[in-house]
């Protein structure tokens, strides 16, 4: 990540210039075999090191190695072989795992002359040139590749049927990288793409372990071509996957268990068999202990496992999900991702089972989600925002009074006699208003709508919950106001309008302070949000927003009429005359509701 | 493993059989084993499994002549993996880095662990030597970024980095980072890594089968006194102590 080398970054570039300007040069030479030292010392240079990287790419050295690749990618007679070979080399190097350093490789144009070298006479500039590209591929940066062109798949085919397995393995990652559409997996299907990765299960582990990772992108959410991968070999595709998911090689047993789960989640019917699933639950659970990468991607694949799914989630708590996953998320010094992941897997298992959030409370995991909320990784805090909005519908169901006959409840219903702030200060704990409006106003759009999403589930239930956005002289409200000024995605203005909805809908303290949010109060000619979001195209946000109108201007309370004053200075309720006819049923409903509700507190003046 | 699911099948017999602890005789025991059919070739391979995974090209190359058994690696590559192992046991530590990358680019740029590892042991290698000065620098410059990437590369780096704060060494609380321990675990790092990225299994067969050896006759002194092999070098059988 740029931002960690940040704070050496200069001083390594200076010392760099210092005692590297001469590279420049000698990368320009004339003499081959200055050209092949000076390669070396550059790939032993950068090879590792982020922040060698990025100083030698502002030197400009991309470009000069793209020079010597383009000018001798055509050789095929092997004079050339080494400058190749390092030239690939240092390319790859440049591009591997690095955003800037791929831009930087693209940028320079080597993307064809690395396609050249892999039709090379010399095996091992054949390697070079696979292994850059794949490291070009696996970024998100990479060009997409277009299947459906003839030639191309030809191409692709050809690579696939390589002896070299770095060749096999550049052919999955393309395959990877730009196979999206169902058009592009019935076209990969039809080319026999399907059937050559199955046979690569029975290659090398490097072989094998590509061909799952395709696997999975090309049946992906695709009936047809899950049911032709599980009736292929009358069901021994099937049943290799399933044996490699007890593989000695954890990435392995990984990649074998996404790949189940995306045959199960596209088609249901297979894969029912309850040992399966116990299995892969155990799998999965199992798999955090590696300490690796594969360790940090086990958290992702479970989820995608239990999502949405009652009965896996189920199995998941019977293996005590809950524990283990808490276990590892103690253990301090974690990667990010892996915080993440942990905690995504967290809320998937306390989204629909009660029997899962009180685990997950009894274990006071609460403090290590709410110092999630503070930590720098925008993944980790939206990932904390998810859990806490997962684990807060508890308190809904306890205030329906769902299962007061559990003995577990007790303790909780004796706080929620208590004002819901209290509630909020025991279950939430250290859980601060102001934490929540400096995620609300945090600057990834994700972490804003969860932020959004877990305040308007506070606030959804009983009038006291609502107090919980005046904490603090109502510093969330401030803040949600002010990002429902200018919102990134109407995804933001749909949570931020249901999170004001609910607020609106208590007493009368309440509604004012949502009005001094929707009417500026400043008349400096400044349009209301509210007018932008009645004008939207998306449906959901103009109901929200109608929703809002319909809380504030409910009859029969004393503040009604001043408020539909209020809102019709500014232009709000012309708006929702105009909306009689909305081509969405709900909105159409709801703007009748309100017309009819302005009727009533009308005095003919509005 | 074939040979594992042997002992587990007696196993398992046995102890259908024993309701207390049954004694075998060595006759018995013997006329057992000689039961079990074992393929000549199969045991070859777990030889040659050794020697390649271990390094001995010489020995495998002898071994292929006499025996016949195809190694499942190229033998030249292990010629490089070992010399790469070699000159980190040897302390030059950045030529086995530059072998590294020129036996393939993508080990040490994607397995940061190893990477920090190395240049870890490089810092070492220079403060053994006496070379403070340029080893301060090599710190600030190669070794400090990478503790501000990762936590624990930090905390590795603050204990490596107080070697130079202490007279003698030897007797320092970090010493051991001197001992030649440090190099071979360093050592056995890259190899396993060099292994990894050939598609080649890391740890060779033939230890684990003989851990589950000693697994399985731990299991069976619970249930019966039989011939045990206790010296697993001359894997004689001893009689049971009756």
């Amino acid at each position: 990540m740029p931002t960690s080398a940040s704070a050496s970054d200069s001083s390594v570039a200076v010392s760099a210039t210092r005692r590297h300007s001469d590279l420049l040069p000698r990368l320009a030479s004339s003499d081959g075999l200055v050209q092949v030292k000076a390669l070396r010392e550059l790939k032993n240079r950068i090879i590792g090191n982020r922040t060698k990287k990025l100083s030698f790419i502002k030197l400009g050295l991309v470009p000069a190695v793209a020079d010597i690749l383009a000018s001798k990618a055509d050789a095929g007679d092997g004079r050339h072989s080494d400058l190749l070979i390092q030239s690939a080399a240092v390319v790859g190097s440049f591009a591997c795992g690095f955003d800037a350093g791929v831009h930087a490789v693209l940028d320079a144009g080597v993307f064809p002359s690395l396609v050249r070298l892999l039709s090379h006479l010399d095996e091992k500039v054949v390697d070079a040139g696979a292994r850059s590209l794949r490291m070009i591929y696996q970024s998100k940066l990479a060009p997409k590749y277009d299947f459906l062109q003839q030639k191309n798949m030809e191409f692709l085919l050809s690579l696939l049927n390589s002896e070299n397995e770095n060749v096999t393995g550049l052919g999955a990652s393309i395959i990877m990288h730009s196979c999206e559409t169902v058009a592009e997996q019935k076209a990969l299907c039809q080319a026999g793409v399907l059937k050559k990765l199955i046979s690569l299960l029975k290659g090398s582990l490097s072989q094998r372990d590509a061909s799952l990772e395709s696997l999975a992108t090309i049946i992906k959410n695709n009936v047809e071509a899950v049911s032709e991968f599980v009736g292929s070999d009358s069901g021994r595709a099937l049943s290799s996957v399933i044996e490699l998911t007890k593989d000695r090689y954890p990435r392995t047993r990984l990649l074998a268990s996404v790949c189940l789960i995306v045959i199960r989640n596209t088609c249901p019917c297979y894969l029912q068999d309850i040992g399966i699933k116990t299995k892969l639950v155990y799998l999965l659970l199992e798999l955090h202990d590696d300490p690796g990468q594969v360790g940090d991607e086990a958290s992702f694949a479970f989820c995608t496992l239990i999502a949405g799914r009652e009965d896996l989630q189920k199995l998941a708590f019977e293996a005590n999900a809950i524990d283990k996953l808490y276990n590892h998320l103690q253990k301090g010094a974690l990667h990010p991702k892996r915080v993440e992941g942990i905690l995504l897997a967290m809320a998937e298992l306390c989204s629909k089972l009660d029997s899962c959030r009180f685990k997950f409370i009894s274990l006071k995991a609460l403090d290590l989600v709410i110092n999630g909320l503070t930590q720098d990784s925008a993944g980790v805090r939206a990932a904390a925002c998810i859990c806490l909005k997962s684990v807060s519908r508890s308190i809904k169901s306890l205030c329906a009074g769902d299962f007061m006959n559990e003995m577990i409840v007790i303790p909780l219903v004796q706080l929620l006699d208590d004002s819901c702030t209290s509630v909020q200060e025991s279950i939430f704990g250290e859980l601060e208003a102001s934490s929540l409006a400096s995620l609300v106003s945090d600057s990834e759009p994700l972490v804003q709508e969860q932020a959004l999403a877990l305040v308007r589930n506070l606030v959804d239930g009983c009038v006291n919950c609502i107090e919980f956005v005046f904490a603090e002289n109502g510093i969330i409200l401030d803040a949600v106001g002010r990002q429902l000024q200018s919102i990134p995605k109407v995804e933001i203005g749909i949570q931020g309008m249901y999170l004001l909805c609910n607020v609106a809908s208590g007493n009368e303290f309440h509604k004012e302070a949502v009005m001094h949010q929707l009417v500026p109060q400043a008349e400096n000619g400044t349009q209301s949000f509210m007018i932008k979001f009645l004008q939207s195209s998306d449906s959901q946000l103009r109901t929200a927003a109608v929703w809002t109108i319909i809380n504030l201007t409910f009859p029969s309370v004393p503040g009604a009429f001043g408020r539909l004053v209020k809102l019709r200075n500014a232009g709000i309720i012309s708006q929702v005359k105009t909306m009689v006819n909305d081509p969405c049923l709900e909105v159409k409903l709801r703007i009748r509701t309100a017309l009819a509700q302005f009727m009533t507190s009308d005095d003919g003046s509005i | 493993m074939s040979l594992f699911w042997i002992v587990i099948r007696q196993l398992a017999e046995i102890e259908a059989m024993a309701t207390s602890k049954k004694v075998i005789t060595r006759e018995e025991w013997e006329k057992k084993l000689n039961d079990v059919k074992i393929r000549k070739e199969d045991m070859n391979k777990l030889v040659m499994n050794f020697l390649v995974t271990e390094g001995y090209v010489e020995a495998a190359e002898k071994f292929r002549m006499e025996s016949g058994t195809e190694p499942d690696i190229d033998l030249a590559t292990i010629t490089d993996r070992m010399a790469v192992k070699k000159a980190v046991q040897c302390g030059n530590v950045e030529d086995a880095i530059e072998k590294v990358n020129d036996l393939n680019p993508e080990i040490l740029d994607t397995n940061p662990q190893l990477f920090f590892h190395l240049q870890q042991q490089r810092l070492i290698e220079l403060i053994r030597n006496g070379k403070v000065e340029e080893a301060l620098e090599f710190a600030q410059e190669e070794l400090a970024p990478r503790g501000e990437e990762n936590q624990s590369f930090l905390e590795e780096l603050e204990r490596t980095v107080a070697l130079l704060a202490f007279e003698d060494v030897s007797n320092c609380p970090v010493g051991e980072l001197l001992d030649i321990q440090q190099r071979l675990k360093t050592a056995s790092e890259v190899n396993a890594a060099i292994l990894t990225s050939q598609s080649h299994e890391k740890d060779p067969k033939l230890p684990s089968l003989l851990k589950m050896l000693i697994w399985a006759q731990k299991q069976l002194d619970e249930k019966a006194a039989y011939p045990r092999i206790n010296d697993l070098s001359k894997a004689m059988l001893e009689d049971p102590a009756v």
